[in-house]
């Protein structure tokens, strides 16, 4: 679609956000509860395309079933998401989702390249099997994330942040409008740190919204430029700059945060 | 030990396209089993489908018509019972599997003169099967490696990922009711030829020794054919060898399982051997990048 190339080459050219004003991503006081019990609540906030947002909270804050809402999975208890102006479940063709690999069969008889290829499932459709096109296609995502040449090597063969790099690759060969990582610098070693952003940063230059689940707020300061603090319900949504607050940090972990320099902030849990 | 020479009888032969049949469909079905671990799922099958193999021996119809009711009937209340979150997959596999054998034995206990088909529903008759048998069992066979051949590349990435496969946009309810009844048919096609004890094996130890011998689905899913179509072809004719110049009766169903396992044993001799392989070979490819 030429329009999305247009569109990437105006967020890449600057900071400026997209003249398209239609958000990829509208949160509006969206709330998931299981039975009666809100798990998050309250979460308002608009996401545009080449936009990247890092959900913020300890464990159980309700960042994994936020993700889920984004999905479709879970259903809305009040409140609403639109993803492209859709409903979340409407809109699942133009939205990639990279697991943790560390939740993944490491044993499971596939190579790099057959994880990076099932990316392409849904446009080949049910019956028919990978064309040429989607080979090209998963091979050039593998080679995004610098694993060309691991492309033929069992997935569980391939180390923690290989496998997460493989993860991003299938996501990126799903050619998404919206990307929903949840932790995924967890366990990564440096180099595959470093992949795993340029890869990122490539998708959001072509106009990919990016939405990110992790704790580490070193990583969120360098892969994204909005905050969303969570703590089963919104603390905060905003530029990462004024909304990473020391008074918000401890809203949102309960007093535990410290701030270190004023662009690096570390949280430190009891 | 002649290969060939059994098969010119016409009941050996119509026993040999039934094994071979059955051999490759459950290989291939079996794969998905080892991989979503259900093995479980399909021996409670086997326990499911007993009340329909008395229902229609009682109304004098096709054993395999009965089987066939209740193995979807199974597949259906199975993936329904086991989504719901308080139940479980497990909890609803025991349940489903005591109640439906409680109601076959409830039944049978009714029916005098029913040993026999009894010891038949539970060991086979691969080598009573007639035409029509056979042309049942192909039936049923034709329809799992349909259904099977057009699903495949979604069951797989069902099973490694099931996650991502929600994310995409896959009911992976459906695809977990649609395997259930892939189970379903190859049990119900395999109850008359080996029993209802025995098909388990047919699915799971196949595509076993070849889990042992690949790291790729595809390579597992045409290895477990092979392998499920070896095993029943040379079982066959063991069986045959020793029961007829050895005076020994060996149950053919049975035999066909001893095979199988032997080359499951044996896929565990020639496995870390492979590996060392593999191994080296990555090796060589790493060198020859630097």
């Amino acid at each position: 679609m030429p329009a999305e190339g247009v569109r990437g080459a105006q967020v890449a050219g600057g900071d400026s956000p997209p003249v398209d004003a239609d958000p990829v991503l509208e949160l509006r006081a969206a709330t998931v509860a299981y039975e009666r019990d809100p798990v998050v609540e309250g979460v308002d906030g608009e996401v545009a395309a080449g936009q990247s947002v890092a959900l913020i909270g300890p464990n159980g804050a309700g960042k994994s079933t936020l993700i889920r809402a984004v999905l479709g999975l879970v259903p809305l208890t009040s409140g609403s998401i639109r993803v492209l102006g859709r409903a979340p479940q409407a809109a699942r063709r133009q939205v990639a989702y990279v697991p943790q690999a560390d939740t993944l069969d490491a044993e499971f008889p596939v190579s790099a390249l057959q994880v990076v290829l099932m990316g392409r499932y849904p446009r080949i459709g049910w019956v028919r099997r990978p064309g040429a096109a989607d080979r090209q296609a998963a091979a050039a995502a593998l080679a995004q994330v610098g694993l060309a040449e691991r492309a033929s090597a069992r997935f569980g063969t391939l180390s923690g942040g290989q496998r997460q790099r493989v993860l991003l690759a299938r996501a990126i060969a799903q050619e998404p409008r919206l990307l929903l990582l949840d932790e995924p610098f967890n366990g990564v070693d440096a180099l595959s740190q470093d992949l795993l952003l340029a890869a990122m940063a490539r998708l959001r230059s072509a106009g990919t919204a990016v939405v990110m689940a992790t704790h580490d707020l070193g990583l969120a300061h360098l892969a994204c430029d909005e905050v969303c603090l969570l703590n089963r319900h919104q603390i905060g949504f905003g530029p990462i700059g004024t909304t990473l607050t020391p008074e918000l940090l401890g809203a949102t972990y309960g007093g535990h945060a410290l701030q270190l320099r004023g662009d690096g902030v570390i949280v430190a849990r009891p | 030990m002649n290969l060939f020479q059994p098969f010119t009888i016409p009941y050996m032969q119509r026993a040999l396209v039934e094994v071979l049949v059955l051999g490759a469909l459950a290989g291939a079905v079996g794969v998905l089993v080892v991989l979503r671990r259900l093995a479980f799922v399909g021996d409670a099958l086997t326990h499911t489908v007993f009340p329909g193999v008395v229902i229609a021996h009682l109304l004098g119809r096709s054993l395999l018509a009965g089987a066939l009711a209740f193995g979807v009937l199974t597949a259906v209340l199975l993936t329904t019972l086991g989504s719901h979150r308080r139940v479980g997959d497990d909890a609803a596999l025991a349940i489903l599997l005591t109640s439906f054998f409680s109601l076959g034995v409830v039944l049978i206990s009714r029916t005098p003169g029913f040993t026999a088909d009894l010891t038949v529903f539970l060991f086979g008759r691969v080598l009573a099967i007639d035409r029509t048998d056979l042309v049942q069992t192909l039936a049923v066979a034709a329809v799992a490696a349909i259904t099977l051949a057009a699903l495949h590349k979604e069951l797989v990435l069902r099973a490694f990922d099931p996650q991502a496969a929600a994310a995409m946009g896959y009911r992976t309810r459906r695809l977990d009711l649609a395997l259930n009844l892939l189970i379903a048919l190859v049990v119900v096609a395999a109850v008359e030829a080996v029993g209802t004890v025995l098909v388990i094996a047919l699915m799971v130890v196949p595509a076993a020794a070849a889990r042992l011998l690949t790291d790729r689905v595809a390579a597992m899913t045409a290895l477990a054919s092979l392998l499920g179509a070896a095993g029943g072809w040379l079982g066959l004719a063991v069986s045959y060898e020793v029961s007829v110049d050895h005076d020994l009766r060996l149950a053919a169903g049975a035999t066909i399982v001893i095979v199988l396992v032997g080359l499951f044993l044996l896929a565990t001799a020639v496995a870390p051997l492979r590996r060392r392989l593999a191994a080296r070979s990555q090796v060589a490819a790493a060198e020859a990048l630097r």
